[in-house]
């Protein structure tokens, strides 16, 4: 069974009396395991299509299951404990808590879940460790570079084992050096602990590291929609 | 829950600037507030002390059936002989609670210098039981001359006043006059002890005070117009007046008990007048209160509403946001409070240090300004500010928690 199944999924948006019709009928699968990058232009659809596999979003139409579980049948509550036990999200723009430190940052999805303070602790600060942060964990944002708030962003996301992390232009914000280091470390992380990335991209320097490129152009996928 | 405390404290400080304003003005409500409740409470405290021990009301005052209504067309009716006198007195100083109890009689007349007249009006009262009655504001408000002495029995004390008009001082003589009960005109000498004051302009020109015994000899009676009862704690007046009515219809003897607040000529009018003022000074402060909470968090989530977006893709339940903010505002109530109370108790200790005067109006002398440090109050106050604090938050903290998470996360 595929880890994401999605089948003829429109996605509308009104503006005013104008509907702007994002995506037009996209049919995806992706496995569990899959190191995947969406691509294609400004306004393709990038980041309408992760908002939905996301289930921070619902389509206009089609069908989406995400490990199974209709997306769509499920209440705002059912879909918020299905994001953070199944989910990891990275932002283009880190998105941290400014006034929580880095560890503080990596331990709130814990801390949502429930889970208590030492659990939190101990496996926030070996994720910190992983991403090469363990000097900084007190730190807050303000404090960090463009790069050691990415990883972090990147820990936070992998701290409750998600199934699939969900990175929107994760190097967009960095230079091309710090960008090759985030890539190489979710790489990493994909090929360890099989967890699934799917990341939306332009930057064609990076799309070499990939193992699937999914292209997306007016709402449409032209290339890569099936498994390859 | 504590991680979330944390993130709300630091949240609130976030922003210095306007946490600082928001906490002022809530601190400065809560102090206003508290200043002015000390203010009244201890009026209060002033006012019922003047009715008991100044205007020698007691705690309960005794008649016959019938005196308020019909006492004054045919007084002897409505008095008490002298053994009913006798009998009630030892019925009431049998109770725990009691003081003391002790006969009174009231006469209206003329008094003369030999020149002038003018008109008085006169408590007999036996000077040991007054005494104590008056407590500790006969030491704050001395008699000028000698007290009332039952072994002197045509001395009379006489109000400043009035003493002043007809030209009386200590020692001086004069004439009484005042019809008997039964409606003959009777006259006495007098000689005056002392000068008083009687706190208040409305009877320091027309009071006087006899022994018991004179006051009965100008009327020419034996009896009592009423039995006044002072007791130990004067928040058991109600359960004491319900305790001796039972005993005095128990022995046969037809009375009326009324209480201080009932006979104090002042004390509700002035307790309603200062009850409303607080109330209109409480919703004033309430609601500067609740209109800061809702600006600041209002103010508050539209900066950061992009974090809001990423609480909630991380997981974070609609509720989890509300709570959140709510705590918000509760900590913003209760740190506003804090800084209210340290507001509040500087603002007391100066007051305490150097209390200013007024003269209020009616009242024959300066009293100072005094403020009661009420703790009780300061808690519930400080309860309340957090509770509404943290209702004023929830109207923005629910339209926060209601955000699209797709919206939310494209705020810039």
């Amino acid at each position: 069974m595929a880890l994401i199944e999605m089948k003829n999924i429109t996605k509308d948006y009104h503006l005013g009396e104008t509907v702007v019709r994002a995506l037009r009928g996209i049919d995806l699968q992706i496995d569990k395991g899959e190191f995947v990058a969406i691509w294609g232009p400004s306004g393709s659809g990038k980041t309408t299509l992760l908002n939905l596999i996301g289930a921070i979003d619902e389509p206009t139409t089609g069908e989406l299951a995400i490990a199974g579980k209709d997306v769509r049948s499920l209440s705002d509550n059912q879909r918020s404990k299905h994001r953070n036990e199944m989910i990891g999200f990275i932002f283009q723009g880190f998105n941290l808590v400014p006034v929580l430190s880095a560890l503080e940052n990596v331990m709130l999805p814990l801390q949502i879940k429930g889970a208590s303070f030492s659990e939190a602790k101990s496996k926030a600060l070996s994720r910190l460790e992983e991403v090469g942060l363990s000097e900084l964990i007190h730190n807050r944002p303000a404090k960090m570079s463009g790069g050691q708030q990415q990883r972090v962003s990147i820990a936070r996301a992998l701290v409750n084992d998600p199934s699939l992390v969900i990175a929107d232009e994760p190097t967009a914000n960095l230079d091309s050096e710090t960008a090759r280091m985030i890539i190489s470390i979710m790489r990493e992380l994909n090929e360890k602990d099989e967890i699934t990335f799917i990341f939306s991209t332009h930057d064609q320097r990076l799309l070499d590291q990939v193992k699937r490129l999914v292209r997306l152009e007016d709402g449409k996928i032209v290339n890569g929609g099936a498994k390859q | 829950m504590m991680k979330w405390m944390k993130l709300a404290v630091r949240n609130i400080f976030r922003n210095k600037r306007r946490s600082l304003v928001t906490l002022l003005a809530i601190g400065v409500g809560f102090a206003a507030i508290n200043l002015f409740y000390g203010y009244i409470h201890n009026s209060y405290r002033g006012l019922r002390n003047m009715a008991i021990q100044a205007e020698g009301l007691g705690h309960l005052r005794i008649n016959r059936a019938g005196w308020q209504e019909k006492g004054k067309l045919d007084p002897e009716k409505y008095m008490f002989s002298k053994e009913d006198t006798e009998k009630i007195i030892k019925l009431v100083t049998e109770e725990d609670g009691v003081v003391l109890a002790t006969p009174q009689i009231q006469v209206t007349g003329i008094v003369t210098n030999g020149i002038v007249s003018t008109v008085f009006i006169s408590q007999g009262i036996v000077p040991k039981d007054d005494k104590t009655i008056r407590g500790a504001w006969s030491t704050f408000r001395p008699v000028k001359g000698k007290d009332l002495d039952d072994q002197k029995k045509y001395g009379v004390e006489v109000a400043q006043d009035l003493a002043r008009y007809l030209n009386l001082t200590a020692g001086k003589d004069g004439v009484v006059m005042a019809p008997t009960l039964s409606g003959q005109m009777n006259a006495l000498d007098m000689q005056v002890m002392g000068v008083y004051d009687t706190g208040s302009d409305f009877s320091n020109d027309k009071f006087m005070r006899f022994t018991f015994d004179f006051a009965q000899s100008l009327l020419d009676t034996h009896s009592a117009e009423r039995i006044v009862v002072l007791l130990k704690d004067w928040e058991k007046t109600e359960e004491m007046r319900s305790i001796l009515l039972k005993k005095l219809t128990a022995a046969g003897i037809a009375g009326e008990i009324r209480t201080w607040e009932e006979l104090s000529l002042s004390y509700l009018k002035t307790k309603s007048m200062l009850d409303m003022m607080f109330f209109f000074l409480f919703t004033i402060v309430i609601v500067i209160v609740v209109m800061t909470t809702v600006n600041t968090m209002g103010m508050a989530i539209l900066e950061r509403t992009r974090e809001i977006g990423t609480l909630r893709a991380l997981g974070l339940k609609r509720r989890g946001v509300s709570l959140l903010f709510a705590m918000e505002g509760a900590l913003l109530g209760f740190f506003g409070s804090f800084v209210g109370m340290v507001l509040h108790v500087c603002v007391w200790a100066i007051i305490r240090a150097y209390p200013p005067t007024y003269i209020p109006p009616g009242i024959s002398m300066p009293v100072a300004l005094t403020v009661d440090l009420v703790p009780q109050v300061l808690f519930l106050l400080m309860l309340c500010l957090i509770f509404l604090s943290l209702f004023a938050a929830i109207i923005p903290a629910r339209r926060a928690a209601k955000q699209n998470v797709v919206d939310a996360l494209g705020h810039v």
